[in-house]
């Protein structure tokens, strides 16, 4: 019997099925992987399981017994912990401190430090775990350490089921190799270890079964001693059928609308995020950027619009170098952007419609003069704009706030798009939109690339990528493969994906 | 237009009406008659002509420094050091005002406001330095700046700008030529029609320039502002001075139009009260007018309260703060913000 199973279970958000009547079986003493795309469901699946979310539809079975989480404590009561790709270790307190928090059977009232210290011991111990000096402070162990104390925190509070989302993503390849170890060790002892990954090599190299989902459903279920690598990124990525939006791609070669050469960069934490990225966009082309999120996406954007200066390498727009990475200096050269996140560096929530429209460099330059808003025009120019990209709103001085989601993303796509920029970059454009808005900035992505611009459109959803791009390339590792031209082989493509090595 | 200021104003109005049900209850609770109290509180403030010139004075270095708090505010800089800016203000006016005129009167008053002014600035500007060189949280290097500018006057006064008597621990009065003329014969002065034209000046900074724009798009959204090519730093920088700049021209004007000299415990604390008053006026220039002008009347009324009411005249405190935490609580409540209920 399956330690734990999910029949028929469905889940739905507003207009995206994120789970499909999916069904899956997990054994105790088996590391199980979950393999898929972004947006594939596997995180949907996992926060079922945790509790964290409620399907719509159908069971979970722990021991053969259907059960019903209301929250991620009932899940740890019935055994089943998991570690987030976010920590959640409060970093002033020491080791031993973290663990008490979880630990059962701590009085309401007293703090006991050194019973702390010794039930973390005693823990770790038991479960055989190497843990870091119980007084130590969190905030100066190492990532894989932390994860460890993450993974022993879990364990303390569940102990039968393990869920790790995307573990390796934050480790050093050393870490890796101690946290397979680990997994390995829990193996042993008849516990079931799940984890959710989008990398072939790992689960190769230490799982016992695969799960393959795509769009929100289960591919297969496979033992991962019967499968090579080339079969899972097939599976992973499915039929590649490109449904063209454009009549006729016409890139003009030779008119160099970016180039970017030997571009190295850092993340926040200081770790290599880009390594030597080169490539060429044609003034009329759209180069799509394929990959999973956080293997370098974020950087590339904001080195290109001027937020993040690199170490090293040149970005030149129509021949011309950039002379400076700050944004002002990226407008100044015709670089345009739709940001990733539209809340967090698109749009100011609290200001107006038709204050922004205004909210770009360029923008605010034509529609003032000797520092003074030309309101009139700039008024007019936001009433065009909302008319010709169908945008509905109540008034220009209402709360941008108050628009839908879609409608946001149109005043940001039109504002940029009215520039007239040369360049334009791109970060997921339609994550988050419902089929007619996404519609309708995708074509308008499309329109901007046959008027001459440059397009970069870097994305974690493929559909998207493969739709909209002339050529497309993969960011993994933060190294850009050579861009491949239709039609395309999705066995390549997913291999790419999945950081099986470059071409 | 008026619809816009309409539902901008609506929090203010209703945190104001629940502040004024819990005070009444608190002086039903007390034993006395609210509406005695209220009434009294009106007649006292504007009850004649001697008294509604006393509500203006009273607001004047309100509604400075409310502007001060608004200019900084919605740029999202929390300046909580206006009372010490005020402070350096004053100071700079009673050190400048009390030397021999060298020129015309009216041209010497400008030059030491606006010197005071850029005292105030200079004074937000350390804290500036700090948060754009440092990143020194404002809040805590505004409040500490404050107990500097405290100490330094405390010790002036007593000290090297001691009156030439030196009975008492305050500065000599300024030379009469630096009055700032009264409409006698009531105390109102011009230094309020100086605010009300900052007030008028403010309003076109923030909504009609490009300085102005940019200074709230930094304040609403940092990262967007900086993405959009918008030098965030900068802003930030320029609203905190400019916000001293008012607070340190309330001082001045105090000390030029009412008091004439500057002593210890000179300011009953309007840099603090300023907070109230730019947050009740939901930190528009305009907004910002009027609710400096009822906490005024407020205190204006306060003693005649007190005498035909016999209610304390804390209260007006008391109804000062409920009002804050009202609209503070208020600006949780979405259908306030115009936000969809369906969201995203």
């Amino acid at each position: 019997m399956s330690l734990l199973a999910v029949r028929g279970v469905s889940k739905r958000f507003h207009a995206v099925q994120a789970l499909a009547r999916v069904d899956l079986d997990f054994r105790a003493g088996e590391i199980h992987a979950i393999l898929g795309e972004n947006g594939a469901g596997k995180s949907t699946l996992m926060h079922v399981l945790d509790g964290v979310l409620r399907p719509d539809d159908g069971t979970i079975l722990v021991d053969g017994q259907a059960v019903s989480f209301a929250s991620p404590r009932d899940a740890r009561a019935a055994g089943i912990g998991m570690v987030h790709q976010h920590f959640t270790l409060v970093e002033a307190l020491t080791v031993a401190e973290n663990l008490a928090l979880s630990l059962p059977g701590q009085s309401r009232w007293r703090f006991d430090a050194t019973a702390a210290a010794a039930a973390a011991t005693e823990l770790a111990s038991r479960i055989g775990l190497d843990l870091s000096p119980p007084d130590a402070l969190v905030r100066d162990l190492p990532v894989g350490a932390r994860q460890r104390l993450e993974i022993l925190k879990a364990l303390a509070a569940a102990g039968r089921v393990l869920i790790l989302d995307e573990p390796t993503a934050v480790l050093t390849p050393q870490e890796v190799g101690q946290l397979f170890a680990m997994l390995r060790e829990l193996r042993t002892q008849n516990r079931l270890v799940i984890f959710i990954t989008h990398k072939l090599r790992e689960v190769k190299a230490v799982a016992d079964r695969v799960t393959i989902m795509r769009r929100g459903c289960v591919i297969d279920t496979l033992a991962v001693r019967d499968v090579t690598e080339n079969q899972m990124a097939e599976l992973m990525v499915g039929e590649v059928m490109p449904t063209h939006t454009r009549a006729a791609p016409a890139p003009t070669p030779g008119e160099a609308g970016l180039a970017v050469a030997h571009l190295h960069a850092h993340d926040a934490r200081g770790l290599p995020a880009l390594v030597d990225v080169s490539f060429v966009v044609h003034a009329g082309e759209i180069l799509g950027v394929a990959g999973v999120d956080g293997n370098g996406q974020r950087e590339l954007f904001e080195v290109l619009v001027g937020l993040l200066p690199p170490d090293r390498g040149s970005v030149a727009v129509g021949g011309h170098a950039l002379t400076g990475f700050t944004p002002s200096a990226a407008h100044a050269a015709g670089i345009g952007h739709i940001p990733p996140d539209r809340h967090r560096e698109g749009l100011a929530l609290s200001m107006t419609v038709a204050e922004n429209f205004l909210l770009s460099r360029t923008t605010l330059d034509r529609f003032s003069r000797r520092g003074l808003l030309q309101w009139g025009a700039a008024r007019r120019f936001a009433r065009e704009l909302a008319q010709q990209y169908a945008i509905s709103y109540a008034g220009l001085d209402t709360p941008v706030r108050s628009l839908s989601g879609g409608n946001q993303q149109r005043v940001i796509v039109a504002r940029e798009l009215a520039d007239q920029p040369r360049v334009l970059v791109t970060v997921n454009p339609t994550r988050g939109l419902d089929v007619h808005a996404a519609r309708a900035v995708a074509d308008a992505i499309v329109n901007v690339a046959r008027r001459g611009c440059a397009v970069v459109l870097i994305s974690t959803d493929l559909d998207e990528v493969l739709d909209l791009s002339d050529r497309i390339t993969v960011l993994s590792r933060g190294r850009l493969s050579a861009p491949l031209t239709p039609p395309i082989d999705p066995e390549r493509l997913g291999l790419l994906m999945a950081g099986a090595g470059s071409v | 237009m008026i619809r816009r200021l309409a539902i901008r104003l609506l929090p203010s109005c209703l945190a104001l009406l629940g502040a004024l049900l819990v005070s009444a209850a608190i002086i039903v609770v007390s034993g006395h008659n609210p509406w005695l109290a209220f009434s009294a509180v009106v007649q006292g403030a504007f009850g004649s002509l001697d008294s509604v010139s006393e509500v203006a004075v009273k607001s004047c270095p309100l509604l400075l420094t409310g502007l001060a708090i608004a200019v900084s505010f919605q740029a999202g800089v929390w300046n909580i050091g206006a009372e010490g800016q005020l402070l350096m203000g004053a100071l700079a006016m009673a050190a400048l005002g009390t030397r021999a005129a060298t020129l015309p009167a009216w041209l010497d008053l400008s030059v030491d406001l606006v010197a005071a002014a850029g005292c105030g600035a200079a004074w937000a500007g350390i804290a500036g330095q700090l948060k754009r060189r440092r990143n020194v949280n404002e809040v805590i290097s505004t409040i500490m700046l404050n107990f500097i500018a405290l100490a330094l006057i405390s010790y002036l006064v007593q000290g090297p700008l001691m009156e030439a008597g030196g009975r008492y621990p305050q500065t000599d009065a300024i030379l009469p030529g630096l009055w700032l003329p009264r409409l006698s014969p009531y105390r109102v002065h011009l230094g309020v029609v100086v605010a009300l034209l900052m007030a008028a000046a403010l309003h076109v900074l923030l909504y009609h320039t490009v300085a102005g724009y940019e200074m709230r798009a930094a304040g609403a959204n940092p990262q967007a502002a900086r993405l959009a090519g918008i030098n965030v730093d900068r802003r930030l920088l320029l609203a905190l001075m400019l916000s001293g700049g008012f607070a340190g021209l309330a001082g001045a004007i105090e000390v030029s139009a009412v008091t004439r000299r500057l002593y210890e415990h000179f300011s009953p604390g309007w840099g603090f009260t300023a907070i109230a008053v730019g947050l009740l006026g939901r930190l528009s220039p305009a907004g910002v007018v009027v609710a400096a002008f009822f906490f005024g009347a407020l205190d204006t009324g306060s003693n005649a309260m007190q005498r035909v009411a016999g209610v304390s005249s804390v209260l007006v405190s008391i109804i000062q703060a409920t009002v804050i935490l009202f609209l503070v609580t208020l600006e949780r409540v979405h259908w306030l913000r115009g936000t969809p209920s369906s969201g995203e």
